[in-house]
C-alpha cells in the first residue's frame, strides 16, 4: 500500500513539476511570478479535448490513435506556446521597467481574463474527456500501474531531461542562463534579451500544455477553474525547490506530490490541500531560499 | 433674455466651469432617476411574480437549468389558461451560484421585487440561510431539491420541499445494504458539504451496530485525484463504498477505484443520479452502482404528459425537473384556492392541501416535509439508471 501511495504521489508530482518549471523559468529570468501560468495549463487541457474531438470526428483516432495523440500533443503545445508568447508581449513587456508590483497585477488580470474567456466559450460545466483506450493496468510488486500513469511519469521525465539538456548544453540555453544572471551584461555581449524572454515563455507554456493534456487524459474531467489550484500548487512546488532553479522545480513538484499522497493516505484526506502549504511554511522557516535555491 | 450656452465660460482660477456644469448634470441625472423610480412604483402590478432561485451558473449550472425548465413549463401552462387570480404569472429567475452568501442576497432582492412565493433554492446550503429571509417577509418557499434534514427544522412555517429528506435516504440505503446485499464491511466517504456529509452521517447512523464501518472520511469537492484515499480504503477491504456527494466526484471515485483494482460495490445518493456520472466513470465502470433516488417518473403514469412535453422542448429530462414542475403547480394551485397571494393565508393552506400532480399525491406535514418517504434504490445498467429495489 505504501508503494501504491508513492506511485500515486509520483504521478501527481510529475504534473506539478511540469507546471512548476514554467513558473521557475520565468521567475529566473524576469523575477516575475507569472500567475497566468496555471491558466495556460487549463487551456492546454481544453485544447486537448478539442483537438482529440476533432480527430475523432474526422476518423483519425480510429485509424491511428498514436498519430492522433501525437498531433494533439503537438498542436496543444503550439497553441499554448503562442498563448504564452502573446501574453508576455501584451501584458508583461510594456511593464518591464515598471515597479515589480505592476506586472504581478497584470498577471492576475490575465489569469482572470483567461478563466472567464474559457468559461464563456466552453461553458461552465465539467467537460468529459473521451475515453480513448481501455485503461489497462498491470500489477508489479502489488502495485497497480495504469498505462496512463506510466505515460505521465515517463513523458514528464523525458521532458525534464530534455529541458535540462537544452539549458545546459545548447547556445540558446546558455544565453538563457546568462540573461538570468545579469540582463544588462548579457545584452552587452550580444544576447537579444527579448528573444530569450519570449523563448522562456514559449517553453514554459509548452510544458504546461503537456501537463494539462496529461491531466485531462488521466482524470477525464476538465473545467475552467482547474488552473487556479494547480497553479498555486505548482507555485508552491517552485518555491519549495527554490524559485529560479530548474532542478528545484522538478524536485519540488515531486516532493509536493508525495507529501500530498502520503498525507492523504495516512493522516486524513480531508486536508489534502493543506499538507502542501504546511510543508511550504516549514521550508520557508528553515531554508528560506528553498531546497535548491541560491542564498539571497 | 439670457442665452444659455452648452458650456458655461471658463472662469479664471478656482473651480472650472466644466466642473460645475457636470455637477449640475449629475444632480439632474439623479433627480431624473428618482422620477423614473417613482413612476415604476406607481404602476400597479398586473402580474403575479414568483421567484426561482438556484445555481444557474457555475459548476452546478446544469441542475439550475433543469430546474428552471421544469418551472417554465408549469408557468407556461398556467399562463395559457389565463394565469392565476386573473393575472399572468411572471417568474423572477435568480442565480445563487450555490453560494450561501449569494443565496441570501438574491433572496432579499426577490423579496424587494415583490415575489409572492419562491420555488427554490436548490442546494440545502442555500435554502437554509435564504429561508430566514423568506420567513421574515412572510412568503412561502418550496424547494425542489434540498434534501438536508435541517432545511425544514428551523421552525419556519413557510418552508416546504417536494423532495425527500436525507435521513430518509440514508435509512433506505442502510436498509438495502443490510437486508438485500447482506454486506458486513463498508467504507463511507463524503464531500464535506451539508448535503454529502448529512447523507453519509445518516447512513452511518442507520447501519450502526449491524455493519462494520472500516473507513470514514471526507474528500474535497472539486478535487480530481482520489487515488490516495482509495488506496487506503483498498487496504481495509470493504464490500461497499458509500459516497455522500454529487456526480463529478462520484464518477471520478468509481473510475479511479477501478483503476486501482478495487472490487467493492459503489453506492451513493440522489446527487449522483446524472448522466454525467456514467459519462465520467465510463459506462462499463459505472455498471452496478447503487443509488438511492425517488421512484422513476417514467414509471409514474401521471408524469407521462409532463415528460413528453419536457423532452419535446428541452431534450433529456433532468433529475429534478419534475419536482420543480410540481412545486410550481402546488404553489399556484394553492394561491388559486386561497384566492389571494397573501403569504400567511397561502402558507396555512399549503399545510392542509392535498395535491395530485405529475409525481402523484403530495401533501405536507407540520414541518413542511412530504408526508410519504419517496425513496427507492436504483442501479446503473447498460449506461442507464434503472429502478432496482423498493423497501
Amino acid at each position: 500500500m505504501f508503494l501504491q501511495q508513492l506511485l500515486n504521489g509520483l504521478t501527481l508530482g510529475s504534473v506539478y513539476a511540469l507546471i512548476a518549471l514554467g513558473y521557475t523559468m520565468v521567475y529566473g529570468i524576469l523575477e516575475l511570478i507569472n500567475f497566468a501560468h496555471g491558466e495556460i495549463y487549463m487551456v492546454g487541457a481544453y485544447l486537448g479535448i478539442i483537438f482529440l474531438g476533432f480527430f475523432t470526428a474526422i476518423g483519425l483516432t480510429s485509424y491511428s490513435l498514436t498519430l492522433a495523440l501525437f498531433l494533439t500533443v503537438l498542436l496543444s503545445i503550439i497553441f499554448c506556446s503562442s498563448y504564452g508568447f502573446t501574453i508576455e508581449k501584451i501584458a508583461y513587456k510594456p511593464l518591464r521597467n515598471a515597479p515589480r508590483l505592476s506586472p504581478l497585477i497584470s498577471a492576475i488580470g490575465v489569469s482572470i481574463f483567461l478563466q472567464n474567456y474559457v468559461m464563456l466559450t466552453q461553458g461552465a460545466t465539467d467537460k468529459v474527456f473521451p475515453p480513448l483506450f481501455e485503461n489497462s493496468a498491470f500489477e508489479f510488486l502489488s502495485v497497480r500501474i495504469t498505462s496512463i500513469q506510466l505515460f505521465i511519469i515517463l513523458t514528464a521525465g523525458v521532458l525534464m531531461i530534455l529541458l535540462r539538456f537544452f539549458v545546459r548544453k545548447t547556445r540558446m540555453g546558455k544565453a538563457m542562463q546568462a540573461v538570468a544572471q545579469d540582463k544588462t551584461m548579457a545584452s552587452l555581449v550580444g544576447i537579444n534579451i527579448n528573444t530569450i524572454i519570449s523563448i522562456t515563455f514559449i517553453i514554459g507554456s509548452g510544458l504546461a500544455a503537456v501537463a494539462g493534456l496529461m491531466v485531462a487524459i488521466y482524470y477525464g474531467l476538465v473545467n475552467y477553474s482547474i488552473g487556479y489550484i494547480a497553479g498555486i500548487k505548482a507555485f508552491t512546488a517552485a518555491v519549495l525547490g527554490g524559485i529560479g532553479s530548474i532542478r528545484g522545480a522538478m524536485f519540488g513538484g515531486i516532493i509536493l506530490g508525495l507529501v500530498e499522497s502520503l498525507g492523504a493516505g495516512y493522516i486524513s484526506s480531508e486536508y489534502k490541500d493543506a499538507y502542501a502549504f504546511i510543508i511550504l511554511v516549514i521550508i520557508l522557516l528553515v531554508k528560506p531560499e528553498g531546497l535548491f535555491g541560491r542564498g539571497v | 433674455m439670457k442665452i444659455i450656452l452648452p458650456f458655461p465660460p471658463l472662469e479664471k482660477g478656482g473651480k472650472g466651469g466644466f466642473e460645475r456644469y457636470f455637477k449640475m448634470k449629475k444632480v439632474l441625472f439623479i433627480s431624473l432617476c428618482f422620477c423614473l423610480i417613482s413612476f415604476g412604483c406607481q404602476k400597479k402590478e398586473a402580474v403575479i411574480k414568483i421567484g426561482i432561485a438556484g445555481p444557474m451558473t457555475g459548476d452546478q449550472a446544469k441542475m439550475g437549468s433543469d430546474f428552471k425548465n421544469g418551472v417554465s413549463i408549469a408557468v407556461e401552462e398556467w399562463n395559457n389558461r389565463g394565469g392565476v387570480l386573473g393575472k399572468k404569472i411572471e417568474i423572477v429567475i435568480s442565480d445563487d451560484q450555490h453560494d450561501p452568501k449569494q443565496a441570501v442576497s438574491v433572496a432579499n432582492k426577490m423579496v424587494n421585487d415583490g415575489v409572492v412565493g419562491v420555488i427554490g433554492h436548490f442546494n440545502s446550503s442555500c435554502s437554509i440561510p435564504a429561508s430566514d429571509v423568506y420567513n421574515r417577509a412572510g412568503i412561502p418557499m418550496i424547494s425542489p431539491g434540498s434534501h438536508q434534514s435541517t432545511t425544514t427544522e428551523k421552525g419556519y412555517k413557510g418552508v416546504f420541499r417536494v423532495c425527500g429528506r436525507d435521513d430518509q435516504q440514508g435509512k433506505i440505503a442502510a436498509d438495502f445494504v443490510i437486508t438485500n446485499l447482506k454486506f458486513k464491511q463498508v467504507a463511507i466517504i463524503h464531500d464535506k458539504t451539508t448535503y454529502g456529509q448529512g447523507l453519509a452521517d445518516e447512513f452511518k447512523k442507520s447501519i450502526n451496530g449491524q455493519i462494520k464501518v472500516v473507513y470514514y472520511g471526507g474528500i474535497v469537492q472539486g478535487d480530481k485525484d482520489f487515488k490516495m484515499v482509495l488506496t487506503t480504503i483498498k487496504g481495509e477491504k470493504p464490500e461497499l463504498i458509500f459516497f455522500g456527494g454529487i456526480y463529478p466526484e462520484a464518477g471520478l471515485l468509481v473510475k479511479q477505484a477501478k483503476e486501482l483494482g478495487l472490487t467493492a460495490k459503489f453506492m451513493s445518493g440522489d446527487g449522483t443520479i446524472d448522466p454525467k456520472f456514467i459519462e465520467i466513470a465510463g459506462s462499463n465502470t459505472a455498471e452496478g452502482a447503487y443509488l438511492t433516488f425517488s421512484p422513476d417518473p417514467k414509471n409514474i403514469p401521471s408524469a407521462k404528459e409532463f415528460i413528453e412535453k419536457y423532452q419535446l422542448k428541452y431534450g433529456e429530462l433532468g433529475p429534478y425537473s419534475i419536482y420543480a414542475y410540481d412545486a410550481m403547480n402546488i404553489l399556484l394551485t394553492t394561491i388559486k384556492d386561497a384566492n389571494t397571494t397573501d403569504g400567511k393565508t397561502v402558507i396555512d393552506k399549503l399545510h392542509t392541501m392535498e395535491f395530485t400532480g405529475a409525481l402523484g399525491k403530495i401533501s405536507f406535514d407540520a414541518k413542511g416535509d412530504v408526508t410519504e418517504s419517496p425513496y427507492v434504490v436504483w442501479i446503473t445498467k447498460g449506461g442507464k439508471f434503472v429502478e432496482y429495489w423498493r423497501p
